[in-house]
């Protein structure tokens, strides 16, 4: 069997009722915000060790964001990934998808010898799942997309089956290749307490734009077409409910009134 | 947010979380089963050691996590507010691996800390005829040659049963104890009956039997008649965390309190905006809270090498009653639910109970600390 080296891109989400926008830039503001890892990417990271341990290999994990997304990268460390990449600057800041998605394909090119590169299905901040999608055109890949059941790599080629809402699509991809996972491809494992203590004696490797051959005007701000005119809290609409009863007869019989009162009927 | 008194280190952070987690979804669903089934399901148990929670405290070197006091009594605390028992059966592994980890030679230690990772260790020194008192133990260690040979009964073992491997105090002379580290595996040992309890029904307590059990020297720990030392030293351990089990079982039955006295109306209002409940919500909140300040104090000082038996004895002896109490306010709470076996508070009192005599009963805390004070202050 061939030895992989995979890469789990993963992203640091604000614990969802802990979340502020920048009323300037209409982003969320992440630098403040109280963050854990985006619930998708650990199936992402279980998938890649769990292919690891089939294969032997190593795996990668990949983010981008301030500096406090350490912690998070330190968690993936946890469960058993062996080494930790942080894209930190200034100049990556405000980046959209596309912008997201062009330098961390720069990213892992920089790695080298990929052989495949895990996403969780979506980030529950966001919610594109447009970023490893992005990532598979930069770097000329093949994607398997929301994928629920995945096969050991053979001859070099990996079956995977893409659950959508009405189908199962089974798929065969060529490494290397990205695949994005869906929470019902597995139970991602508790780092184990030791792995725990170890992660915090590894590095975090922190990479700026120096050190990626990205072009400056496909980073951050500048590299972002997408703009976002407004962010609002909807309003919490309280709705009254009304019981129509316990007797099945009467119940129609008042419903058919209600109905023709909204002219409905 | 949960209050907490001491902020905590990053890595003792992950931890919590973690520890939250695995026991939101592993521990708390079973908390019913673990009571009425006295014991743990496999399942849970092959979960808990795969996931490294018995080598806690073990040093790096020996395959372990090597985490700090607080972090144990965090996580003590943690699984406790789901279920006391896991909880009191890691204490009882803890305060025995602890002994080895502080007092091992380095022959015992290579030996034993790398298996403390899997095994479940026990540390006794209760016997039939007595407990509290050492110097009337009647087990005895007697030299042969360059070997021990070990006779004993001993009784009311956290762990006991479950556990492998035993830390033993015994007489070496008239009023000499030491302490012997015993395998389940050697020739001699056997393990007693079963004893069947009012609380804490998860956590087996039992007794074994050493009938000419011979060790090689290493197995004894530390040196000669510091058996009385390191049997204080492991109550003062085992002191941290009952506080914590104590804060645990108050913040268990608090999340009952809250969860029921919201949707329990009375008068066409939930009771929770009623005076009489609502002080009985604050008594439950000021018990663990005040447990909490005392056991992650007597933890930072053990951390930072200062003496610790005084606060965690007052751990203990505040937080074992203070967490009955906080049981039998949410008991009235959910007055007949909370009487009925059907429902978990009426579990959490029994287990609470156990508090005020496990590691030392309420009476001789009481003296240790009066001790304790006095002698400060002279």
């Amino acid at each position: 069997m061939m030895s992989l080296h995979i890469v789990v891109c993963i992203k640091q989400v604000p614990v969802s009722n802990n979340l502020k926008i920048d009323p300037v830039t209409k982003n969320v503001i992440r630098s403040d915000a109280q963050g854990m890892m985006n619930p998708f990417d650990k199936n992402a990271i279980e998938a890649a060790l769990d292919l690891k341990e089939r294969h032997d290999g190593e795996v990668t994990l990949l983010s981008m964001g301030p500096k406090n997304f350490e912690i998070t990268l330190r968690e993936g460390l946890a469960m058993g990934a062996d080494r930790a990449i942080l894209l930190s600057s200034r100049a990556f800041g405000g980046a959209d998808t596309l912008a997201t998605g062009y330098v961390l394909s720069e990213a892992i090119k920089k790695i080298g010898n990929v052989d495949l590169i895990f996403f969780g299905r979506q980030s529950i901040d966001a919610d594109t799942g447009q970023v490893g999608p992005i990532v598979a055109e930069f770097l000329d890949m093949p994607q398997a997309t929301y994928i629920h059941e995945i096969n050991p790599v053979q001859n070099g080629k990996i079956l995977a089956t893409r659950l959508m809402e009405n189908m199962e699509q089974v798929i065969e991809v060529e490494l290397p290749a990205v695949i994005t996972v869906r929470s019902e491809l597995n139970e991602p494992r508790y780092p184990t307490l030791r792995n725990i203590q170890k992660s915090y004696q590894k590095e975090v490797e922190v990479w700026d734009e120096n050190q990626l051959a990205a072009d400056p005007n496909r980073i951050g701000i500048k590299g972002s077409p997408t703009i976002v005119r407004k962010v609002w809290t909807p309003e919490n609409q309280k709705k009254v409910a009304e019981s129509l009863g316990n007797h099945p007869d009467a119940a129609v019989q008042k419903l058919l009134e209600i109905l023709r009162d909204k002219n409905i009927l | 947010m949960r209050f907490m008194s001491v902020k905590l280190k990053e890595v003792n952070q992950m931890l919590h979380q973690m520890v939250v987690d695995f026991a939101e979804k592993e521990i708390k669903p079973l908390d019913m089963i673990i009571d009425k089934e006295q014991g743990y399901p496999k399942d849970l148990w092959d979960k808990i050691v795969q996931t490294g929670f018995l080598g806690l405290t073990v040093p790096y070197l020996y395959d372990g996590a090597q985490f700090d006091a607080v972090a144990e009594a965090q996580t003590i605390f943690d699984v406790a507010s789901r279920n006391a028992s896991v909880a009191f059966t890691l204490e009882g592994h803890y305060k025995a691996a602890n002994q080895i980890i502080k007092y091992g030679n380095e022959t015992l230690k290579k030996k034993y800390l790398p298996q403390a990772n899997r095994r479940v260790f026990a540390f006794s020194s209760t016997e039939p005829q007595g407990g509290s008192n050492v110097l009337g133990l009647s087990g005895t260690a007697i030299k042969d040659g360059d070997c021990w040979v070990l006779n004993g009964n001993k009784s009311m073992i956290t762990n006991g049963g479950l556990a492998e491997v035993y830390c033993v105090l015994l007489k070496t002379g008239p009023e000499e104890i030491s302490c012997f580290v015993v395998d389940k595996e050697m020739i001699g040992f056997k393990y007693g009956k079963q004893e069947e309890l009012f609380g804490m029904r998860g956590t087996p307590v039992g007794e074994i039997f050493l009938e000419n059990v011979k060790v090689s020297e290493d197995h004894l720990l530390g040196t000669l008649g510091q058996g009385i030392e390191i049997g204080h030293n492991a109550h003062a351990d085992a002191r941290i965390n009952m506080g914590a089990i104590a804060a645990g079982i108050s913040e268990h039955a608090l999340s009952i309190v809250l969860e029921y006295a919201k949707t329990r109306k009375a008068l066409d209002t939930p009771i929770i905006n009623l005076y009489s409940i609502q002080q009985k919500i604050t008594e439950i909140a000021i018990a663990k809270e005040n447990t909490q300040l005392l056991y992650e104090e007597a933890a930072k000082l053990k951390d930072s090498g200062k003496p610790y038996d005084r606060v965690a004895t007052m751990a203990k002896s505040y937080g074992s009653r203070a967490s009955f109490d906080a049981c039998d306010h949410a008991l009235q709470v959910l007055g007949g639910y909370g009487y009925s076996t059907e429902y978990p508070v009426e579990h959490l009192l029994r287990d609470a109970r156990a508090l005020q005599i496990a590691e030392g009963s309420l009476e001789k805390m009481v003296i240790e600390i009066a001790q304790a004070v006095v002698k400060e202050r002279e």
